[in-house]
Parts: C-alpha cells; structure tokens; sequence
C-alpha cells in the first residue's frame, strides 16, 4: 500500500488505492464465540481491503473548522463497502470529518498519529472501533455510539478508564499497552465478555463488580500484588495474571471462590516460584481445568492435596511447638524475675497491677507469713509486694524440662519433680542435670534423690545458683560419679575465684572428672590441684583426732539417710545399698571425706541446737569446779590445821600411855564390855 | 610450777586466766553431742585426745568462729593451721583477692566473719581498693595482727580518735608538753604534714591500755621497738608496722619468721608422697616442689620446730592414772 502526503497548513488526505486480489478480502464477522487474544486477532484479521478504486487525491475541502480533513469517498466505494472504513496508517494525527457514512458499521483507525478520539459522533451505527497503536490520551468522544460493541484502544497512551457510560452494549474492550493505574467507570458493562487491560500499570485488581458477562480477563504485564472482586464474576472462565507481582495465595485468595473460573496463568509472578505454588492452587481451585496453559491431570490434583495436608500437619505441629516454646520463655523470665527478687537486685518497682494487689491483699497478710515464703529477703522489701508475688500462680513459678538426654530445672519448685515417678527409660536416658534459678543450698539437699532417680546423670551444670564458696563443692562429692561439671559464671560469684576449677577436682578426684565449664581435664591440673590442696587432705584426716573424725563422718552420713527416709516408696535394699556406697566412698578416700559442706541453715540449725548443751555444760563445769575448790579449799585448810592436830594426837595418846598399869587395865575392861 | 604468784589468785579466776574452763567445757559439750560414737571407746581416751588436740593445735579445725575465738591459744593454733594448709597456694605464687583468701579460711571455718578478713585486707591494702590482689604472706601477718589482737586492737583504734581529735585519754599520766599536742582540726585524711598522732604519745597510750587490758596485747616493749624509728604515724601505718615486725610475729609463736613463711620440709615431704598416689600419674613429679615460680629459696634450715605454745594443759581428768597419757603426748 502506497500512500502521499502533502503537508498543507491541516492535513491532506489522499487516499490511494490498491488493487488487492479478491481472495485477500477477510470478512469481519461479528460472532459471540471468541478466541484467546481477541485484540490481536482482531487487529490481525481486520481487513485491509480499502476500496476505494479511484485515484484521486481527495483535498481539502472547505469546511467551518478548516483543521479537520473531510473524508469523501467516490459513491461506487460506498456502495461496495457500505458499512466499512479503513484508514489504516494514513499518518492522520486527527480523525476526519466523516461525511455522509452514516451506516457505517466498522471503522479502522490503526497505526496512526491521532491524539484525540472526534468527529465520529455522527456515525452512530458504529459496532466495531479500532484505533489500535495511535496517540490518544484520554477516551472521549463516545458518548453516541450507542450500539458500539467493540472497542479497540490498545497500544495509546491512555490514563484512566472514562467516558464508557453510554456504551452499554460494549462486548469486547481492548485497552491493553496505555498507561492505566485503576480499573473504574467499567461497573455498568453488563454485556461485556472480553476485557484487556495487559501491559498497563495496574498495582491491583478491584472494583470488577456489574460485569456479569465477563468471560474473559486479560490483565498480563502488569505489576498487580492483589486480586479481590473476581469472585463477583459470574461467568468468569479465564484470568491472565503473567508476569505480575504476585507473591502469596492470599493476596489471590478470592480465586478460591469463583466457580467459573477454569483456565488461569500465573508464570512470570514470584508465586510461580515458590515451592508450594502449584499445590497450595490446585487444592484452592478445585475447579480449575488449566494452569499457565497446562491441562491439569488428576494425578498432578491427587499430589497436590496430600502434599496440602502434609503441609497443614506440619504447620499445626511448628504452631504447637512455638506455642510451647513461647509458654516455656514466659515461665522462665517469671522464673528470673523472682530470683532476682529474692537476691534483691531489682530495686522495689511496684507496678499498677501489683500496688493493686497488694492493697487488696494487705489485710490478709501479717509479716509474718509473708517473710516465711522467701527467706533469703531482708527487711527491706515491701511487704506489699511480696505478698503480690505470692498471688502470681504457682504453675508459673518453676519449669521442668526433659529434653532427651537433658533434664532442666528452672527455680526452687521444679526440685520437687524429682519426688515424682519417672520411668525408667525417661530417666536412664538422662545424662546432664542442669540447674537455673535455684539456690546451691537447695539443690544440696536434694542430690541424695537426684543419685537414685537418676542414676546416669553425669554432667551437672549450675546457672545462677548463688554458688559463692568453695566449700559449697563438698556437697557434690556425695554423688555416685560426675564426668562433666560446668559452673555459669552468670549468678555464681565463686567463678570469680583464681582456684575454683582447681579445688573442684582436688575434692572431687575419685570422680575423675574429665571436663569443667568445657575444657578438659590435663593431668597437670590434677597435679597442680594435689600441689595447691593437698596438705589441706592431709590434715584434715591425719591430724583429726579421732573423735571428731568419726563424728564428722557420722554426720554426713547421718544426713544423707535423713534426706533418703523422707522420700516415698523407698524400700529396705535401697538403704543398704546406700549404706554400703558411702562406705566405700569413705573408704576410697578418707582423707578428702572430712571436706564436707553443710548448708547455711542447717549449720545455724546446728548451733542453736548446741547453744543448750553448752549452757547445760557450762553449768556443770561451774558445779564440779565449784566443788574441787571447795575440796581444795578444805585440802588447804587441813594442810593448815594438820600440824597442830597431829601435835595434839600425839599428846594424847602419850598421856594415855603414861601409866602402863592403869592403861592396861582399862584396855581389858574395853575388851570385855564388847562382849 | 610452783611459783607463789600461781598460788596467789583465788581458784576460779586462776582457771579462768588459763582458760582452762572454756576447754573443759567444751570438752563436755564435745562428749555430749557425739556419745553414742565415743562410748564405743570410753571416755578416758576421748578426754585423751581432745586434749592431745588441743595441745597440738589441731582442736580448731572445722569448728565454729565462737569456739576459735575464745582463747588467745585456738587462735594462734588457727593461724597456724592456716598457714600449714595453704602455704602451697602462696608457695604457687597466686595472688589472691580478699574474697578468695576469706573463702579458703571458710573452708577451715565456715562462719568465718567476713569483717575480720576484709579488716585485715585492709592492712595490706592500706585502704585501696579492696580487689586488689594480695601475697600469701602479707595477708597472713597481716591476717595474724589483726585476728589475734582483735580486742586489743578495736581499743587502739578508739585511743587514735581521741588523739587525733585532741582529746587526751591519758588522764593519769599527762607527758609534760601536752598543749602543744592538742590539735585544733580533728579530722582525718587532711593531706597535711601532720598526718596520724606523736608517736611516743601514742606507745605510751598503749602502755597504759597493755596494763589494764585482760585480753591479751602484743609486748610493750616490742610495739616501742616497732615504732621506734617513727615520729609520727597513722592507724594504718600503726597496723603495718605491727604486722611486718618480726618480733611480735616471734612473740605470738603461731607462725614462723616471714622469710621461712613458705618453708615447711615435714609437709613438702607429705606432698610429694601425696603427689606419687595420684592415680595414672607418670612421673612428672620429679620436678618438686622447686617447680613453682618462686626463686630459689636459701637452703632450709634443719628441722625449724614448733615452739611448744604455752597455756594450755591438761587438767587432770579422772583417768586411771595409767601411762596411756604420757604415751600420747608429744612437745
């Protein structure tokens, strides 16, 4: 096709024939069935018959707005193509005056340079528009052409969706390639079927509603993130959604709903790549017979629901676990919160809630029961407050946790798990007790349990548990055997001291322990332990006396079965075997067993128990003291009157004696009054 | 034994001067609390060795700060059971805070008060920070000082104040230039060149206090020997000059001179039998007790004894009058 152009002060239009075989001419048919690309194919099988034979330059012609052109055509064209015009690539860059066509039913506009949709309001028999690849910005010009039932406006550089109000018969419209942002103005097509708005910038597809015909939704190359309305769609059957921003289910969640909807594309999205994409749609969209241009097969349904209730198990379990996990964080805060309560680091900061309970719970509370709970508080603390905190429930207080070979304690409570029954598989597996939040003193007592319930607990460790003495190691050595000992500098001051590792494995070396706070255990250490602590040993068991030996010992031992009655379901073996194993551990070595540690409050126990005895002994000194200067003091006063008696003993006899005669006579007469 | 001053105080004060009751006493209490043990092997031989163990200095081990204190004997023989337990860790070279040496004395004594160590760190330490690392042998005489003459010493701290505060407790005895002592500014720690009191005001303070204390002081004589070379001094410095004068240290008996502070061949011999027991042990003991970083020591002097302490002696229980007693007593 050939054309010419004059450039004149507004437009020339020539029109210029061409001789196109016959059997070129394609027929434009109007029917209700469609294929998938309605704007191309429409575009490609428009009709490129122009008819009009003759040659003439058709001129300017003279007319009130001297910048529109006229179209006339020769009369046999009209007769010929009564109904159709072509003005394919004719370089208009305005529409014509378009005289005298007032049938016309089918106009072609393509590949031009017009800006402005005009001059077409007369043809008001207009069905098929096409003003594929011009320059119009905005859609206007409309508003009589009432039986207008195609549309093609792609490739423009159209804005925003107006001005359709009047073309309610509108079956198919194209806007694919402009600039549009928003789909609106479209709600009153009732009868529209194909819809394109690919190659737009459309962030997100709402506002569908009134478009009870739609069969067809072209919205490719877009940067969409969501979809709602779609389920408003009654007839819907196929969605284009490639190569946009889609990236979860939900954001498309609506699909879920629409029943019609069978054929549907998602590639080119970051959905498509996800690892539970095509599942996680085939099990929404039961209903879907092809996917980015697939079949879908029954198999590939099959796999994708149970893959879907895997994926649903598996989420409900990680759900459960975080659940617990969270509930496990929370209990262990409180847990630390109350221990730093106890060991006054948190200054007295009552909140609302607390001042609130504490004022209800005032009355109630006398001192003295408030202080017995915690007995490590000084004075200082608010009663106030420490009767808040005995509100707080007890479930909350303390956290046991056994974790295959580890079993976790958190605060002073969870020591009471170990009176409960454990199984003897649970309980064998344990191999590391760990301890968090309890005071030393507390967990001392209960190790004599820990030994039997756990038999192969072999690595201890100790977080905040107030261990601030060497001496405090000396409790452990009561335990069958520790391989591993790790001590957390965070809470247990005694970290601080230069030779801690070193007196723990002095005092602990018939364990033979191999690793402290995870670092091994050299034979030099061993030997610097001996070097540093070994003379303690000795004195402490050499140079005893016996007694106290003894007595020390016995007290030890003494302890530990008062710990072992006071459990449940112990039986007569236990108490033998038990008896045996401290011997032998005596036996193993005596010198360290004298090291021995006893709790704070057992020791002042132990004190004030002996406070009476003392005053008891005192009182019997004083009294055999008294007595022996009493004795000593009538030893002295004999000492003093002994000469003078024995003087006079001896003047007394031998003034008896004097005279043998009559001393014998009264000798006799003695004798015989006996008788 | 049978001097006429012995003779001269009535009984029960004689026995008390000596202490004898507190150890009685104690004695009874021992007994009471474990007979079921000891009348397994009769009264006499527990009697027996108490008082063995009170003559060698072992009766204080482990037992409570109420029963150390309470005479000037258990005291020293705390010192010196002290000394012979840890000498390896200052032989080892450690210095060690307040903290860890209180800790160490709790292993001997577990209701070891923490005033007493933190008192006696602070001689060392002359009022510094109070985690500075200390030597083994500076905190034990200064540890010594300060546990032995605690009373003593609380009564000098008293007798500092007044004198730095002007006031002359000396009302018997007032040396003959006395207005030129009386300090118009009473406070302490004035960055002044006349810092802490006269020296020899203050020894003839303590005179005075040595003669009517009943607890027991350090010798007149040495203290004025101690602070001889000395115009004027502080309390500290009183404290320091105490603790580093080797005759007091000698006076008071528990602890060796301070240059064989860290000499004790009997138990290094104990240590190296010790050391060989070590179960899987290969012989890297050989190396001794040289092996610490301590340089060489000048050769040990053969056998430094024990002076025998003096105090306490047996009372004469009622035993049988056999042999068995002698047999076990050592000097």
């Amino acid at each position: 096709m050939d054309f010419q152009a004059e450039v004149n002060c507004g437009l020339h239009l020539v029109i210029q024939t061409s001789s196109l075989p016959e059997k070129n001419k394609v027929e434009f048919r109007l029917n209700k069935e469609t294929s998938s690309f309605p704007g191309r194919l429409l575009q490609h099988d428009l009709e490129r018959n122009y008819s009009s034979r003759q040659g003439d330059h058709i001129n300017l012609v003279s007319s009130s707005m001297p910048s529109f052109p006229i179209l006339q055509r020769s009369s046999e064209e009209k007769i010929l193509y009564s109904d159709r015009l072509t003005l394919e690539r004719q370089k208009l860059t305005v529409c014509p005056i378009i005289d005298g066509e007032e049938h016309l039913r089918l106009l072609n506009f393509q590949h031009n340079f017009i800006t402005r949709i005009q001059n077409i309001s007369n043809l008001q028999r207009l069905i098929f528009l096409d003003l594929y690849d011009n320059q119009i910005e905005e859609i206007s010009g409309l508003s009589t052409l009432r039986s207008l039932r195609v549309l093609l406006l792609g490739k423009n550089r159209i804005k925003k969706i107006s001005n359709l109000e009047n073309l309610k018969s509108l079956d198919v419209l194209d806007l694919h390639g402009n600039q549009i942002t928003k789909i609106e103005n479209v709600n009153h097509l009732c009868d529209l079927r194909v819809l394109n708005l690919a190659r737009n910038l459309l962030s997100h597809v709402d506002n569908l509603n009134g478009l009870d015909s739609l069969t067809e939704l072209n919205l490719r190359h877009n940067q969409i993130t969501f979809v709602r309305d779609v389920d408003n769609l009654p007839c819907l059957q196929r969605l284009f959604l490639s190569f946009n921003n889609i990236s979860t289910f939900e954001s498309v969640c609506c699909l879920a709903d629409s029943t019609s909807l069978s054929d549907i594309t998602f590639d080119g999205n970051p959905i498509a790549q996800e690892s539970w994409y095509k599942h996680t749609i085939l099990q929404n969209m039961m209903q879907l017979r092809q996917l980015d241009m697939k079949r879908i097969t029954e198999e590939e349904r099959r796999m994708a629901s149970v893959v879907a209730k895997k994926e649903e198990e598996k989420k409900r379990e990680s759900h459960k676990q975080s659940l617990l996990k969270e509930k496990k964080r929370l209990i262990i805060n409180n847990v630390a919160r109350k221990w730093d309560l106890q060991q006054n680091r948190i200054t007295n900061i009552a909140t609302n809630q607390e001042r609130k309970d504490s004022d209800s719970q005032d009355n109630s509370q006398n001192d003295g029961g408030t202080m017995s709970a915690f007995p490590e508080e000084t004075g200082s603390l608010d009663s106030g407050l420490t009767s808040a905190l005995q509100g707080l429930s007890v479930t909350d207080t303390h956290l046991v946790e056994v974790d295959g070979d580890t079993l976790s304690l958190y605060g002073s409570g969870a020591l009471e798990c170990l009176d409960r029954n454990w199984s003897v598989q649970t309980a064998g597996m344990v191999t590391t007790v760990s301890f968090t939040f309890i005071e030393f003193d507390e967990i001392v007592q209960v190790l004599p349990k820990l030994k039997i319930k756990f038999p192969n607990s072999l690595h201890l460790k100790f977080k905040e548990t107030n261990l601030v003495m060497l001496q405090q190691f000396n409790a452990l050595a009561q335990l069958r055997r520790v391989d591993q000992l790790t001590v957390d500098p965070q809470g247990n001051p005694v970290v601080n001291f230069t030779l801690w590792k070193y007196y723990v494995l002095f005092r602990l070396s018939h364990f033979s322990m191999q690793k402290i706070n995870g670092t091994e255990v050299t034979q030099n250490d061993m030997i610097m332990a001996e070097r540093l602590f070994g003379i303690l040993a000795h004195v402490a068991s050499s140079e005893l006396p016996q007694y106290r030996l003894i007595s020390i010992l016995g007290d030890a031992r003494k302890k530990q079965f008062r710990y072992l009655l006071e459990t449940k379901g112990k039986k007569p073996g236990i108490v033998n075997e038990e008896n045996n194993d401290s011997k032998r551990l005596v036996g193993e070595n005596t010198n360290r067993a004298t090291l021995n540690y006893t709790t704070r409050d057992f020791y002042n126990e132990k004190l004030e128990e002996i406070k009476e005895k003392k005053k008891f002994c005192k009182t019997y000194i004083e009294d055999l003291v008294k007595e022996a200067t009493e004795i000593n003091m009538k030893n002295e006063a004999l000492q003093k009157l002994w000469p003078q008696m024995f003087i006079e003993l001896v003047r007394d006899a031998v003034i008896e004696i004097r005279n043998k005669n009559s001393y014998m006579k009264i000798c006799l007469q003695q004798i015989t009054d006996q008788k | 034994m049978l001097s006429p001053e012995r003779l001269a105080l009535p009984d029960y004060e004689y026995l008390a001067q000596r202490h004898v009751l507190t150890y009685m006493e104690d004695a009874v209490c021992q007994l009471l609390e474990n007979k079921e043990d000891i009348s397994q092997y009769g009264i006499a031989r527990f009697f027996t060795e108490y008082f063995n163990s009170v003559c060698q200095g072992t009766h204080i081990l482990f037992r409570e700060f109420s029963f150390i204190q309470a005479t000037p004997h258990n005291r020293a023989s705390f010192l010196r059971a002290f000394w012979r337990c840890f000498r390896t860790v200052g032989k080892n070279g450690d210095l060690l805070t307040m903290r860890e040496y209180h800790c160490l004395l709790q292993l001997l004594c577990p209701d070891f008060p923490l005033e007493l160590t933190q008192k006696a760190a602070r001689i060392v330490l002359m009022d510094d920070a109070m985690d500075c690392l200390m030597s083994f042998s500076d905190f034990l005489l200064a540890f010594q000082i300060q546990f032995y003459y605690s009373e003593f010493l609380e009564s000098v701290a008293a007798i500092y104040q007044d004198l730095l505060s002007g006031k002359n407790p000396n009302t018997v005895i007032v040396p003959t230039s006395s207005s030129g002592q009386h300090r118009q500014r009473p406070a302490l720690g004035e960055a002044s060149t006349l810092e802490g009191v006269e020296a020899s005001l203050f020894c003839q303070c303590l005179e005075n206090l040595c003669d009517r204390h009943k607890y027991s002081c350090p010798p007149p004589a040495l203290v004025k020997e101690a602070l001889s070379d000395v115009q004027r001094l502080t309390f500290c410095g009183f404290l320091v000059a105490l603790s580093k004068h080797n005759g007091i240290n000698q006076a008071l008996g528990a602890l060796p001179d301070k240059g064989d502070l860290m000499h004790d061949p009997a138990m290094d011999a104990e240590l190296e039998r010790l050391l060989v027991q070590i179960p899987g042990l290969v012989n890297s003991v050989t190396a001794g007790p040289e092996a610490s970083c301590l340089p060489s020591r000048p050769p040990p002097r053969v056998g430094s004894p024990w002076r025998p302490l003096h105090h306490a002696r047996k009372v004469d229980a009622e035993s049988d009058g056999s042999t068995e007693e002698t047999d076990e007593s050592e000097t």
